[in-house]
């Protein structure tokens, strides 16, 4: 009987699956572990911080993302207000309307979009970056001339995601805020004063605080995950493409993840 | 200086370096040649520490070890300067030790050496491929090594190109008088720069001797080799 189940169990499909389940989790747990270590390194090298290339990642991460991240947000406030601010008029809930946008904008929709643009612009960017340098021999350079490269290459980096995600991050709450009061002018005739009077109704201090430590650990996650992937990228093109792909996908799971513990920690 | 006893090393059960022994006395310079894959650029790889011996021993005379990457390995977003510069501002036991003027002056000096002066603001996509070499032969030597390995020098340039950078090899040692490995499948930058040459093949070392004594020994390996012939014991990768 034994014999057979196990005769069944080396041809099937089912083993197949597992094999593959257990490989796939075996690999989550080495990327996991991977970053953790490249974070550690990082801490170590926090003293060392080279300001000048720290100025320039955060130029690069808080100043030449802007316009694609106000444009993501303001364009994310118009679509759900624009469907939101009508009905709500209907039901002659008008004077809610900047209460709940301003509650949205600045509770989740600010950090969180401008934290899947930062991805795809800065995150794939730092990943493939180092990537390149680490195909090209530029890493193992920086190592022969007796120079840390993931404190060298990490520290700036994840700073300057620390530093400037919750500057971002405030400019787009302003900018959503306003596209959502336009946004319900237009669609649904609603005053600026009306909407104004409300949405300060909506935003309590603590909200505020969250959201800046929400952004304060989507920078870091951001720039850890995608200096991490670029930095363990293997072979050449493909190795660099297969590594900024990680990067982003890491980089989305990790902040929803880390949304969700903020979610569960202050608002249950 | 630089002695490497008993070396082995293998990459997924397949040995690479099957205990390998040779001695470079200080000044000299020693030509590792041999097949693609022979194992020559894992040998520099084990000697400047960028991956772990399996066993056996590499010892070093105190000091830096330098290494010129075959495609360079310049940081290409940094200019000229920053590149040669890079571990004098970097390196936690110099950063401190050289004002920005010394700096300065070093990067002046190492460029003056490489015979490219005046080039601090370029950047390395800005330069031909034997420029690119010549500036990281200055990155090489800004710490003063006693140890320079060359890791294919010569690979991808013009023959006038080769014969400006076998140039410089010889005068890096002169000035420096760095023990140095060349690592090169071209006969040129053998009898060029080598004082002394060592054959890899499969892992082991089949021939050590003089350039001069290589082209004139009977060894199968050399013969092949010399005369770039399909023809005698190397079959390995050739189908």
């Amino acid at each position: 009987m034994i014999n057979s189940i196990g005769k069944y169990y080396k041809h099937s499909a089912t083993r197949l699956i597992f094999e593959g389940m257990a490989k796939q989790f075996c690999l989550f747990l080495e990327t996991l572990g991977m970053i953790g270590m490249h974070a550690v390194t990082a801490a170590r090298g926090l003293g060392f911080v080279d300001k000048k290339e720290l100025m320039y990642q955060c130029y690069r991460f808080g100043i030449t993302s802007l316009p694609i991240t106000l444009s993501i947000v303001s364009m994310s406030i118009v679509i759900v207000t624009s469907q939101v601010a009508l009905e709500m008029v209907k039901q002659g809930g008008g004077h809610f309307v900047g209460m709940a946008v301003s509650i949205l904008v600045v509770r989740e929709l600010a950090v969180i979009m401008s934290g899947f643009a930062l991805i795809s612009m800065i995150g794939s960017s730092l990943a493939s970056e180092i990537a390149t340098m680490r195909v090209t021999e530029q890493i193992d350079a920086m190592r022969v001339l007796k120079v840390e490269p993931v404190a060298n290459l990490f520290v700036p980096r994840i700073l300057s995601g620390m530093l400037m995600m919750p500057v971002v991050c405030v400019i787009a709450s302003v900018v959503g805020v306003l596209a959502g009061a336009v946004t319900a002018e237009l669609a649904a005739g609603l005053s600026y004063r009306a909407f104004f009077e409300s949405a300060w109704l909506g935003i309590f201090a603590k909200d505020m605080f969250v959201s800046l430590g929400k952004a304060v650990c989507f920078g870091a996650c951001i720039t850890l995950i995608s200096c991490s992937c670029g930095f363990e990228a293997k072979g050449g093109a493909k190795g660099v493409g297969e590594a900024t792909t990680k990067a982003v996908v890491w980089s989305f799971v990790a902040i929803v993840i880390v949304d969700m513990f903020f979610a569960i920690a202050f608002f249950f | 200086m630089i002695k490497v006893q008993n070396l082995t090393k293998a990459f997924n059960g397949k040995k690479v370096l099957d205990d390998i022994s040779f001695e470079i006395k200080s000044g000299e310079t020693l030509a590792l040649v041999g097949f693609s894959g022979s194992g020559k650029s894992t040998m520099l790889k084990l000697i400047c520490g960028l991956i772990e011996k399996d066993s056996g021993d590499i010892t070093t005379s105190d000091g830096d070890i330098a290494m010129v990457f075959q495609y360079s390995a310049l940081f290409d977003s940094l200019n000229v300067a920053d590149n040669i510069s890079f571990a004098l501002r970097e390196r936690r036991d110099l950063r401190d030790k050289y004002s920005p003027d010394e700096i300065k002056k070093i990067v002046a000096e190492k460029l003056e050496l490489v015979g490219l002066k005046g080039i601090e603001d370029k950047f390395p996509s800005e330069l031909s491929g034997g420029m690119q070499k010549r500036v990281s032969f200055a990155r090489a030597i800004v710490t003063e090594p006693n140890s320079i390995l060359y890791d294919e020098p010569t690979s991808g340039l013009d023959p006038i190109s080769s014969t400006l950078i076998e140039d410089y090899i010889v005068r890096l040692k002169d000035e420096t008088k760095a023990s140095s490995i060349v690592v090169t499948h071209q006969m040129s930058t053998i009898q060029r720069t080598a004082d002394r040459v060592i054959m890899l093949y499969d892992g082991k070392i089949v021939f050590e001797g003089t350039p001069h004594q290589m082209l004139k020994s009977g060894n199968d390996y050399t013969k092949q080799f010399v005369n770039a012939s399909l023809k005698g014991p190397m079959t390995m990768g050739l189908g």
